[in-house]
């Protein structure tokens, strides 16, 4: 029997690259005759360039070339291009210089003259709001699309919004999205208990390990670019897109991403200058981005300004929930964040009735991008602590307020379409993670003082999206036996890129090691894939390659049929060959087996394509054909509902009621994403994703000047992102693990949900170690909690921006 | 040479700071060469063993002689007080304002915003105490002034022309030291105001922004222009109060009067008729305040 | 001009072997010269191109100003001497736990592996309107961004403020001041000693410096007296981040207790204002007092005697005034 290879742990084939440091990242590549690009960035939040004067930086020696807004494809608005004569935010690249060494590049930007026009600028959304507030866009501070049209809006809120607002709370002007499910007047009506509070988020840059660096150049008509980023087809497909250039003429090289949490779905805008830069010096560029720089370009957390009002029963079910969200949404595109917090706030609680509004302003501070669990995090980690207050107040149980609100089964509704869900279950994740975290014993825990420690438990309930379909899979059996798979998506550090690899080979009865994964370069045939993002990855690419696998295995069983009689179906596969049930001894190894394909020709080695696939895919099936036994098909399983996968946070913390420090003394993940693929990595989501939200919840956000609009946060030691010593010594999982029915595989994705559970344990643990005092804002940070703590005046308003 | 420091803002906007300190030390440097040539110059012009400063007169040539005590009273105790608290804070800001910059360090700030406010404080009382209880014009240049002193800085360079002639309270020297010393003085003292907003003071937090950056970088060099001008104004001063045949003078402001003679000589009484009295104090001098006196 | 970060424009770099040869090197180049140790803080602001030394002169080639020496029944430390190399010195250990504590808390193990005795005591202050190159005071110009009204001063300093609020990040120094060590300071015209206390200087005295060193002037080592030795320490620092993050304020206390009395004290704070603060109200208002709560609260009660917080710093107050009571209870952290 072959080895198992679902469910167990495996490590990936790029371990050893990685860990002795021969795995190339895309700042370690070079090029024949290769220059290296630095940015000038824009010093102000908002200006028009006025003139550039580079002429000293282009007389010195070594340096060849520049690249300004007039050398690029122009992009429609609210879109980003890579290089502006508008700077929207600080840090916004204006132009580009090459030279043959960076330093030379570096001291030719230092010698350009830019003549900048300072523009009104606005950081906070609020302010924007505002009679006479400034617009962070000369076009408008928000994008209304509408049925009918879609444009810039300058939109503000009567004087009387904000007079009438007490200190503290959220004005709440007319919004530009609502939806209402049901009569929240009348659930409010029905409630035994209302909590009432403002809340806030702060922006935080994503802030992966790895900067955005890209080389980039071009042979024969085709730009060849190596770059950082997270979904590796998608990317050459926005590239091409971009560039205004035909699919086959990119070539993409990623093949290790240092990470990325939603900043590089398809890449971000800055990969282009290289691009661009070569084009036009007909030299190979690099321009690696530095930690500074990705701050600027690197995108961002939407921070939020909000409001909600909740309603429960005395049993502690929610009978009403309303929701006002104010969306920093920096100064580019369309973000939905708000849209998304709402919809999962939807999903957590099932509230009997619900309402929300949402406004999304642009402001002059860096892009925002989706950030690992978009809007989600941020809501839960907002919301929990008042699911708490309710429960403390009504006299239930903190886990069983969570139990009766959560959604029973896939019959709940989400968002204002209120869709079902594929699958779902999550009461189960709370409860076997309450056991697991021993609920009843710590929460009894909960307020206890030893000296100086006051100790809090909390819980934090987080779905996310967990999945998407309809993505092609392409594998081939090679006359060398082994089995290649080829996958379009990324490699950002997760493993799925060969974990939804193995449902091939486990479905072809192969041993791992006659596998071999071909990822990360664009000229290696690689099929339509999903972005590696939303969590999407492991559901649509488990299905993917198990319908490439099915596919495969019909064919193997054809051609025994055909060489060794009976019918396809009297075959079976294990061990690289293909036998007949009744007699392991009648069949063909796979070697034969892909050489019995080629001689076959036609669809058995992919002479013939199914006709659903994508472009893509069958550009790829065509440069792989006849090399040996192909299987390649669209994912056409279907499915009914949002795919939604959970993470219940379990924390216990210590906060020092002198100092206000916190330390998180133990944390537990409990996860219902389908079934598990592998252990280990589902761990390290888990885990993982939970200290990214640690950091959302604790430490990291953006410190902007308001008078100068300048950023601070823009190192990784003012930014904090959580460190090790942040992070609990005892961290545990434990997952459902039923299987999804819709999918053949029955696993869900898992990046994003952990991220909201984590962020969201802890400020509810927080505020039950302040006795119930729910502070309402991410992050909470030892001066919020002392100053709460000891009575004295915050640091900050709740709705102060970028402090 | 610098003249100015300018640094980018945070907007990278080349803006100014102040001028350079290289400043300090030319205006230290022209006020050594200023006193050493004039000093020079004073005995060459005036051969051996005779100082040059010159006597305009003699006694009893002017009219109006008659009457007057032994004793001329020059300054009054309150105008004496002004002019040695001014000269007092003066010192002390000129002390807190550059001894730092040659690396003498202390805590200055605080002691040299309030000797501003203190300097302040002394030249409103003088204004209104000049303009409403004394008569401002003895101490503003006129038409006759403008003549004179031309004359006299002619004779005094070139010993042709005629020497000084018999004045009115204030050489002409004086006026214009005193003209000097309004506008310079006014200039440090209303930026100095207007940089006591950047710094948290008793009357307010301090605030950086009341003006924009382009704007404070003119009240910086406008400020260090007028101290690094005091330098030199007040070498001079020191010099001429320290020189033998100004002492008579120096000592009018320290003890109030001159002498009879010393008003014979150096004063005309159509010009000057000052109150009678003996070194008196406190004089509210209403004759000398007639204008017709002046005129 | 437009501005370019993290990346370090070329200098040149000197590498003596004798403090003679660095002393001659600095004077040298006055201005232009730059005294390098671990190089943490100095390559931040080369990195930025903030400070463009042209002339850098690296001193770990001298040998005398590294390691762990006895000097006298105390201990002298050479500047040069890297933080991990202090907290695991025997010595240190046993006599002067309160320095172990407080250098384990810098940084992270990397950074304190790197980061010298000298450089971390002589390291600037960390106001990110100063490190991003803005023309304030510290810097030369004339403004200090960070009191204005709208300003992000949640870190800056709660006392000792002159037009500059920036503080002084140093976990280390407190720790010295506590044990009342002394600064060794070599330059061309010879060595000088200085107190701890008297090495930090704010910035009523020069704003633009945060010790008394003068351009030039090299500290060597640090000598720490018996005085203090096994007496009953306390360090605390309070940060955002456990590793990897500055003190949002720190308290470093050492206590000679007889009888349950306390006999003296020391006691000094940082991160709180632009130099290190020694508390010497809280010292004599604790000195002959029994250890106890009252005792505590009665040191606590004056530690922020003369606090005026920034617009958005007040906790700092309460902050300072809770470590200093705790390090006076008279248990370990
Ligand atoms: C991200 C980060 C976090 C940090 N966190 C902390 C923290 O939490 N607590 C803390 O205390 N420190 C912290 N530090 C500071 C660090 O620990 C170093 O101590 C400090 O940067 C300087 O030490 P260094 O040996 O690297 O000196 P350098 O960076 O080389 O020098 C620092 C300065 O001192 C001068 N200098 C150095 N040695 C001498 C000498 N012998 N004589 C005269 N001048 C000298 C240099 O000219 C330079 O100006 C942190 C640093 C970083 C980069």
């Amino acid at each position: 029997m072959a080895e198992q290879l679902i469910g167990v742990d495996i490590a990936p084939p790029d371990l050893v690259a990685k860990v002795t440091g021969r795995a190339k990242y895309a700042e370690d590549f070079r090029a024949e005759g290769m220059v290296f690009a630095k940015l000038l960035i824009s010093p102000m939040p908002h200006a028009r360039v006025r003139r550039i004067d580079a002429r000293r930086a282009l007389a010195m020696e070594g340096v060849v070339g520049i690249l300004t807004a007039d050398d690029i494809t122009p992009v429609d608005a609210p879109g980003e291009a890579c290089l502006t004569m508008e700077p929207l935010y600080q840090g916004e690249p204006i132009l580009a210089i090459a030279a043959v060494d960076e330093t030379t590049a570096a001291n030719a930007i230092e010698a350009v003259n830019v003549d900048l026009q300072p523009l009104p600028f606005a950081l906070d959304p609020l302010q924007s709001l505002r009679p006479g507030g400034a617009d962070a866009r000369t076009e408008g501070n928000t994008y209304v699309r509408t049925q009918e049209s879609r444009d810039f809006q300058s939109l503000k809120w009567p004087r009387s919004v904000f007079d009438d607002a007490p200190p503290g709370t959220l004005p709440m002007g007319e919004p530009q999205t609502e939806w209402t499910i049901g009569d929240v007047d009348a659930g409010f009506a029905d409630a035994a208990v209302v909590i009432e509070e403002t809340l806030s988020h702060q922006s935080l840059t994503h802030h992966p390990m790895e900067p955005r660096s890209t080389m980039a150049y071009w042979q024969n008509g085709k730009l060849y670019i190596h770059t950082s980023t997270q979904s590796v087809a998608r990317t050459q497909a926005a590239i091409a897109a971009q560039m205004d250039l035909e699919l086959d003429d990119v070539v993409l090289i990623g093949e290790y991403c240092g990470g990325g949490f939603g900043s590089k779905i398809t890449g971000s805008p800055i990969m282009l200058v290289p691009a661009f830069f070569s084009r036009k010096l007909g030299r190979p560029v690099m321009m690696r981005i530095n930690r500074y720089e990705e701050h600027y370009v690197g995108r961002a957390r939407p921070g939020f300004q909000a409001w909600t009002k909740m309603g429960f029963r005395s049993d502690g079910r929610m009978t009403a929930l309303d929701l006002y969200i104010v969306q920093d949404h920096g100064p580019y595109g369309l973000s939905g964040d708000h849209n998304s917090a709402a919809s999962t706030a939807s999903l957590t609680y099932q509230p009997e009735n619900m309402r929300f509004r949402g406004v999304t302003v642009y402001t002059n501070t860096p892009p925002r991008a989706a950030q690992r669990a978009p809007g989600g995090g941020a809501i839960v980690a907002m919301l929990e602590p008042l699911i708490d207050k309710a429960a403390r107040e009504l006299g239930v149980d903190r886990v069983d307020i969570r139990m009766i609100n959560a959604p029973a089964d896939n019959e709940a509704w989400m968002g204002a379409n209120q869709r079902p869900l594929t699958s779902n279950f999550v009461r189960r994740a709370i409860r076997i993670g309450a056991d697991q975290f021993d609920w009843a014993a710590k929460r009894q825990l909960s307020g206890q003082r030893q000296g100086t420690k006051a100790t809090g438990v909390g819980i934090g309930v987080s779905p996310y999206s967990g999945g998407s379909s309809g993505f092609d899979g392409l594998i081939v059996i090679r006359p060398d036996g082994r089995l290649y798979i080829h996958q379009g998506i990324g490699n950002l550090g997760t493993h799925s890129f060969a974990d939804t690899a193995r449902v091939a080979a486990e479905i072809l009865g192969m041993n791992w090691r006659d596998c071999q994964v071909i990822w990360g370069d664009t000229s290696q045939h690689l099929p339509w894939s999903s972005v590696q993002a939303g969590s999407q990855t492991t559901h649509a690419h488990t299905r993917a390659n198990h319908a490439a696998a099915m596919d495969a295995l019909a064919k193997l069983q054809q051609i025994a049929a055909m060489d060794l009689g009976g019918s396809p179906s009297d075959y079976m596969v294990d061990e690289g060959r293909v036998f007949r049930r009744a007699n392991r001894s009648r069949g063909l190894s796979f070697a034969r087996a892909a050489e019995r394909a080629i001689e076959l020709g036609g669809r058995f080695d992919g002479h013939e394509l199914p006709e659903d696939i994508h472009v893509m895919t069958v550009g790829s099936a065509t440069g792989l054909a006849g090399q040996g036994l192909m299987g390649v098909a669209k994912d056409n399983y279907g499915g009914e509902g949002a795919i939604q996968s959970w993470v219940v946070g379990f924390a216990r913390v210590e906060v020092d009621v002198e100092t206000g420090h916190v330390e998180l003394k133990e944390y537990l993940g409990s996860a219902d994403c389908g079934v598990v693929l592998h252990p280990r990595s589902l761990a390290a989501q888990i885990h993982g994703g939970a200290i990214q939200g640690f950091g959302m919840a604790r430490s990291q956000k953006w410190v902007m000047d308001p008078k100068w609009g300048a950023g601070f946060a823009n190192r990784f030691y003012t930014a904090r992102p959580p460190g090790i010593l942040d992070v609990p010594l005892e961290m545990d999982w434990v997952a459902v693990g039923e299987p999804d029915p819709q999918s053949p595989v029955g696993a869900r994705g898992i990046g994003e949900p952990p991220l909201g559970a984590g962020a969201a344990a802890i400020t509810s643990a927080i505020a039950d170690a302040l006795g119930g005092q729910c502070l309402c804002r991410t992050p909470l940070t030892t001066d919020v909690i002392l100053a709460a703590l000891e009575g004295r005046e915050q640091p900050f308003s709740i709705l102060d921006a970028h402090v | 040479m610098d003249f100015w420091r300018r640094a980018p803002n945070p907007w990278s906007q080349d803006v100014l700071l102040g001028v350079s300190w290289d400043l300090m030390w030319a205006a230290a440097i022209a006020g050594v060469a200023f006193i050493v040539a004039h000093a020079l110059w004073s005995k060459v012009r005036a051969g051996p063993g005779e100082d040059g400063g010159g006597a305009p007169g003699s006694p009893g040539s002017g009219a109006g002689a008659s009457g007057l005590a032994a004793r001329v009273l020059r300054h009054s105790l309150t105008s004496r007080l002004f002019h040695w608290v001014m000269a007092a804070s003066m010192l002390v800001l000129l002390v807190t304002a550059f001894f730092p910059v040659l690396g003498l360090r202390f805590d200055w700030v605080s002691v040299h915003w309030i000797a501003g406010v203190v300097l302040l404080a002394t030249i409103v009382f003088h204004v209104v105490h000049s303009t409403v209880v004394r008569n401002w014009r003895t101490i503003w240049i006129d038409g006759s002034d403008v003549r004179e002193g031309t004359a006299e800085l002619k004779h005094f360079i070139t010993g042709q022309g005629h020497p000084p002639g018999k004045t009115g309270k204030y050489a002409t020297a004086n006026k214009a030291f005193h003209h000097a010393a309004v506008v310079v003085g006014l200039g440090a003292i209303v930026t100095g105001v207007l940089m006591m907003f950047r710094i948290d003071t008793v009357f307010w937090a301090a605030n950086p922004y009341i003006l924009g950056d382009g704007m404070w970088g003119v009240v910086y060099v406008v400020h260090g222009l007028c101290g690094v001008a005091l330098i030199t104004m007040t070498a001079a001063h020191v010099y001429f109060a320290v020189r033998p045949d100004k002492w008579w003078l120096t000592r009018s402001m320290i003890k109030g009067w001159i002498t009879r003679e010393e008003y014979l000589t150096h004063h005309d009484p159509q010009k000057w008729a000052p109150e009678v009295g003996e070194g008196a104090t406190g004089a509210s001098a209403g004759s000398a305040a007639d204008p017709a006196a002046v005129a | 001009m437009a501005v370019i970060r993290d990346m370090i424009p070329a200098f040149e770099l000197f590498q003596p072997t004798t403090l003679q040869d660095a002393l001659a090197l600095l004077a040298e180049y006055g201005d232009e010269g730059w005294a390098l140790a671990g190089g943490l803080d100095s390559f931040d602001w080369f990195k930025d191109r903030v400070k463009r030394p042209t002339a850098v002169v690296d001193l770990a080639g001298i040998e005398s100003l590294r390691g762990v020496r006895p000097w006298g029944d105390g201990i002298e430390i050479g500047a040069m001497t890297t933080l991990t190399d202090v907290i695991e010195n025997e010595d240190v250990q046993s006599r002067y736990g309160l320095l172990r504590e407080a250098a384990s808390h810098v940084a992270t193990p990397q950074i304190r592996n790197a980061g010298t005795l000298g450089g971390n005591l002589c390291q600037d202050t960390r106001c990110w309107y100063y490190r991003s190159g803005w023309p304030c005071y510290r810097a030369g110009g004339n403004t200090c961004y960070a009191s204005a009204r709208e300003a992000m001063n949640r870190e800056h300093c709660v006392m000792g403020a002159r037009r500059c609020v920036a503080v002084n990040p140093s976990d280390v120094a407190p720790a010295l001041i506590a044990l009342d060590a002394q600064m060794v300071i070599a330059g061309r015209r010879g060595e000088r000693v200085v107190d701890a206390e008297d090495f930090f200087i704010g910035p009523a005295i020069d704003i633009t410096r945060m010790t008394v060193l003068k351009p030039g002037e090299v500290l060597t080592s640090v000598r720490i007296p018996p005085d203090y030795a096994g007496a009953t320490f306390y360090f605390e620092k309070v940060r955002d981040r456990q590793s990897w993050d500055f003190a949002l304020a720190a308290v470093a206390t050492a206590m000679v207790t007889s009888g349950g009395n306390i006999q003296r004290a020391r006691v000094a704070v940082n991160g709180v204002a632009p130099y290190p603060v020694r508390l010497e109200n809280v010292e004599r208002v604790v000195a002959g007092r029994p250890v106890s709560e009252e005792t505590a609260e009665a040191g606590g009660a004056v530690a922020t005697d003369g606090a005026k917080p920034l617009r958005h710093n007040d906790y700092k107050v309460a902050l300072l005034e809770n470590l200093v009571r705790r390090s006076l209870r008279g248990t370990e952290a």
